[in-house]
């Protein structure tokens, strides 16, 4: 299952399309996907917008890290900031899409490489 | 007059997540035959313009940081990348872009984003103001101390007080250019505060059919001897 998390409820949409065949369920914040996963439903892989309603994508990114069932769950930063020359692997961050020029196949092959 | 531009700049800043969704709605649209396909790549060119002019307008207000390093930028290089961005729009409007070389390939000290910025807001405007089946022309010369690269178009002559204010080589704000209908000058005013943050110089130059834009950029000397 994937995840996205994206307070742009379209934005969280078109990402979720993207994955074509994948099951996907989205979030508007970060709480209610913490809380998801607390409840025992385990992302393979999560898309996660950074400027976040409430608690931002680094508040998840560490929380993340943090617990030993998701420290290794693969994430993918969906974001307009620019993370070039950031090294965010730390937090299990395996890739970073720029909103402003991503493509959906891009956004399908990350789905298709870690779910 | 500060507050002015500050307002443009934060709306740049809001405009950037729904011109970003419009595009990915645009990949979502499948379209059922060619019509609708030639509709859905228009809207991905026209939003992927209005991302690229928004995110001009943040890093404007970025540019007090000092945070785009200057270094060695081929020309030609650049404006060959523009004009290849730009081609399909050349086409699609039936303008022609004539394009001539009549520099020595050396380098200048810029910044390669920045300039790039600056050469695809005069060759947009150029496209913009010339008329249908006319052509727009970009050229690039050396002097001993610079590179001039200058954008002919054919369209209404820039008003004097505007060619005025760029006479000193910037300008301040944005200013809508009367003669020439739906101008804002907002690609003039991206293409002068990005000019001088890399020491180089906007003007005009006033032609009886037409105008012609160009920016003056330092030589890097030291780089050019490599090549």
């Amino acid at each position: 299952m994937i995840f996205v998390i994206d307070d742009d409820r379209m934005m969280a949409e078109c990402i979720g399309r993207a994955c074509k065949n994948f099951e996907v369920r989205v979030f508007g914040d970060a709480i209610s996907a913490m809380e998801e996963i607390s409840n025992g439903i385990m992302p393979s892989l999560v898309f996660l917008d950074i400027l976040l309603d409430g608690p931002d994508g680094f508040t998840f990114l560490n929380e993340m890290a943090s617990y030993s069932d998701t420290v290794k769950v693969p994430i993918v930063v969906v974001s307009s900031l620019d993370f070039t020359n950031k090294n965010l692997s730390n937090y299990g961050v395996v890739g970073v899409l720029n909103k402003d020029n991503m493509m959906p196949e891009d956004i399908l092959a990350y789905a298709e490489k870690y779910s | 007059m500060e507050s002015e531009v500050d307002g443009i700049l934060v709306a740049a800043h809001e405009l950037k997540a729904p011109l970003a969704l419009i595009r990915q709605l645009a990949f979502a649209f499948e379209g059922a035959n060619a019509k609708d396909e030639k509709i859905r790549s228009d809207m991905i060119s026209v939003s992927e313009r209005a991302i690229k002019q928004v995110n001009d307008l943040a890093k404007i207000r970025r540019l007090e940081d000092g945070l785009f390093e200057m270094e060695p930028v081929s020309v030609r290089a650049v404006c060959d990348d523009v004009s290849r961005e730009l081609s399909y729009l050349f086409d699609y409007n039936r303008r022609d872009l004539f394009i001539k070389y009549s520099n020595r390939a050396r380098l200048v000290t810029a910044n390669r984003d920045l300039l790039y910025s600056v050469v695809y807001n005069f060759l947009l405007n150029a496209m913009h103001y010339s008329g249908e089946g006319t052509e727009a022309k970009l050229v690039v010369k050396d002097s001993s101390d610079y590179v001039r690269i200058t954008v002919r178009d054919y369209g209404p002559t820039l008003p004097i007080d505007v060619w005025r204010e760029m006479k000193r080589g910037w300008i301040e704000k944005p200013v809508s250019v009367a003669m020439r209908p739906g101008s804002s000058g907002l690609g003039l005013y991206i293409a002068s505060m990005f000019s001088k943050y890399m020491n180089a110089r906007v003007g005009a130059v006033r032609h009886r059919d037409g105008t012609s834009f160009f920016v003056e950029l330092p030589i890097s000397r030291q780089a050019s001897l490599f090549v």
